[in-house]
């Protein structure tokens, strides 16, 4: 959340911020299948989702989700509402050097992690939504969370089939079918208890601080084509949606855009992308100069689903991000007035039954050095200012429900999971990366949770 | 009879019963058809709406008929009975057949698959 802190904020605590980036993108990634959806549909969670639980989604879920959240089976009253609860336990191999909120610990963290209310279902004929508004047990605070409402229908214009929609969010990525890029990639849920690291600005960075607007097109359901672009939110916005903006950064500009072909042939489905995102950004709307993040990343996705006993999914994406430090480099924050920063992920998951998961992933980010930017701190700094890191992640989940033949369904869904994320490079360095003595293995984290969905 | 008439007779034999002996119709294999293409939308339970109607007991039952259940007015209207051959001509082409079905599935069946998947769903009784 570096950027909107900024103001604020000296170099040294830049650098935090920009570790902090990931925390919060993990703290505001777990959106799930959403029962209210099952209700409306008569399709149970695994219709849409892989492994019976989401975000991940198979054509059928892609296609509810283009087409406005509107589909139904038309039988008795819809109420789309839903809820969900997070609970987790994490450990670090070594403890935090402060607490990371003032309601947790420096390590070995049990409690609830959140609870989300949603607004997720058919509103009117081709018209729906998926509002999520969070109380995080970590922060004890109440915030809107990921927000999609969306407009839609379909046209047959000769022997083309075309999906045509608007989607009005607030956070770039958050519309997306695909679950290649960061806001909806793997892992689905992670602790925002641990250290994080610099990411690209399409990873969250804009996340519930921005209101967009985009326009897409799914043509013969292969040629995929979305465009749009955010403004900030107003501070009375922010305050009513208990979205934090002191001494934000303000959005002078943005656009958005998609493009993906994609193939389903039933039994497997590949796809292959583009994303771009330019953003302009103010930290100090007392001076004109202004920082400029462009975006542009590659991203495939494959699923085996076949009769949806064996299910095999991989899916990768690069993102590489070009900041032109107008502003904070003028201002003396950054040591460089342009810099490099990409992220590189590629992860691969096996379902049995629809019920035990296995998943595995890398992940790379690379980054110009900039030693005002990324500056020594304890567990979230640079020793030698760089964000530089690599890592894996390796999860084990079971997901009981969700299927048709389950009594619950469509009720209460659940998944319980073990994640392990270790770290091989951390912030430039294997070891006293963060200039205080910390190794990157003492960030590598055991993370247990339960998610449950109403 | 002449040798020649033996030889078309049995020509005809083994043209005539080709297509059966190329292709037994597999309900086993059927039900694995209806996991990867159909069971997204359509349930095999008694009763159990999806977005597509319940399957149970589909073949041989008039069309739109399935109680509560809100179909198309094409579908409606159509008059078809599922008799397998009825049932194949609009699994090959549902949107041809019955213009206006909010059918999702388009031709994605060969015609193996087909025959298989209606063995499998005339087990749903």
């Amino acid at each position: 959340m570096i950027n909107w802190l900024y103001t604020t904020l000296n170099a040294r605590r830049i650098g935090l911020c920009l570790g902090m980036l990931l925390w919060a993108v993990g703290a505001f990634q777990s959106a799930w299948a959403l029962p209210s959806y099952a209700r409306q549909t008569g399709d149970e969670c695994a219709a849409c989702h892989v492994g019976a639980y989401g975000p991940q989604l198979t054509p059928h879920g892609m296609r509810f989700k283009l087409t406005g959240y509107a589909d139904s089976n038309d039988q008795g009253i819809k109420i789309p509402l839903s809820g969900m609860v997070v609970a987790s336990f994490e450990r670090t191999a070594k403890a935090l050097s402060a607490k990371p909120t003032a309601h947790t610990d420096t390590n070995n963290n049990t409690g609830m992690d959140e609870a989300s209310l949603f607004l997720a279902g058919r509103i009117a004929p081709h018209v729906g939504s998926f509002i999520q508004a969070t109380y995080s047990g970590t922060e004890h605070r109440a915030s809107i969370d990921n927000s999609d409402i969306r407009a839609a229908n379909t046209f047959k214009l000769g022997d083309l089939d075309a999906i045509v929609g608007i989607s009005l969010n607030n956070n770039p990525g958050v519309q997306d079918p695909f679950n290649t890029l960061p806001v909806w990639g793997f892992p689905y849920a992670s602790t925002e208890l641990v250290p994080g690291y610099a990411s690209p600005m399409l990873s969250g960075g804009l996340g519930q601080h921005v209101t967009g607007l985009t326009a897409y097109t799914m043509l013969n359901d292969s040629l995929y084509a979305e465009f749009g672009g955010y403004r900030s939110l107003s501070h009375g916005a922010s305050i009513r949606l208990g979205v934090d903006d002191t001494g934000s950064s303000r959005v002078a500009s943005n656009t958005y855009w998609r493009l993906a072909w994609m193939r389903n042939q039933r039994a497997y489905n590949w796809s292959v992308g583009l994303v771009g995102m330019n953003t302009g950004l103010k930290p100090d709307l007392t001076v004109s100069d202004i920082d400029r993040y462009k975006d542009i990343g590659i991203d495939a996705n494959f699923q085996y689903l076949g009769n949806r006993q064996h299910i095999v999914t991989a899916s990768t994406s690069y993102i590489r991000e070009r900041q032109n430090l107008g502003a904070t480099y003028a201002a003396g924050n950054s040591e460089n007035d342009h810099n490099n920063l990409s992220r590189w992920q590629t992860t691969a998951s096996y379902f049995y039954d629809q019920t035990w998961g296995f998943s595995s992933s890398l992940f790379r980010v690379r980054g110009s050095s900039d030693a005002l930017l990324y500056t020594p701190a304890d567990d979230s700094g640079s020793r030698i200012g760089s964000p530089n890191t690599n890592g894996y992640i390796l999860q084990a989940d079971w997901t009981p429900w969700g299927k048709e033949n389950a009594s619950s369904t469509p009720w209460p869904n659940l998944r319980i999971g073990l994640q392990y994320t270790g770290y091989t490079k951390f912030n430039g360095a294997s070891t006293d990366y963060d200039g205080s003595g910390r190794k990157a293995r003492d960030n590598n984290t055991t993370f247990l949770f339960i998610h449950t969905s109403f | 009879m002449k040798k020649s008439e033996r030889f078309l007779q049995l020509a005809m034999a083994i043209l005539l019963g080709f297509p059966l002996l190329a292709h037994a119709a597999d309900a086993k294999h059927g039900g694995e058809v209806y996991a990867e293409a159909c069971a997204d939308c359509h349930s095999v339970k008694e009763g159990k709406a999806k977005k597509g109607p319940s399957m149970f007991g589909i073949v041989g039952r008039q069309a739109g008929t399935v109680a509560d259940f809100n179909y198309s007015d094409a579908m409606r209207q159509s008059k078809l009975s599922w008799a397998p051959d009825q049932l194949s001509a609009f699994l090959k082409a549902p949107k041809q057949k019955v213009p206006g079905t909010k059918m999702k599935l388009d031709g994605d069946l060969n015609d193996a698959e087909i025959a298989d998947l209606i063995a499998y769903l005339s087990s749903l009784h």
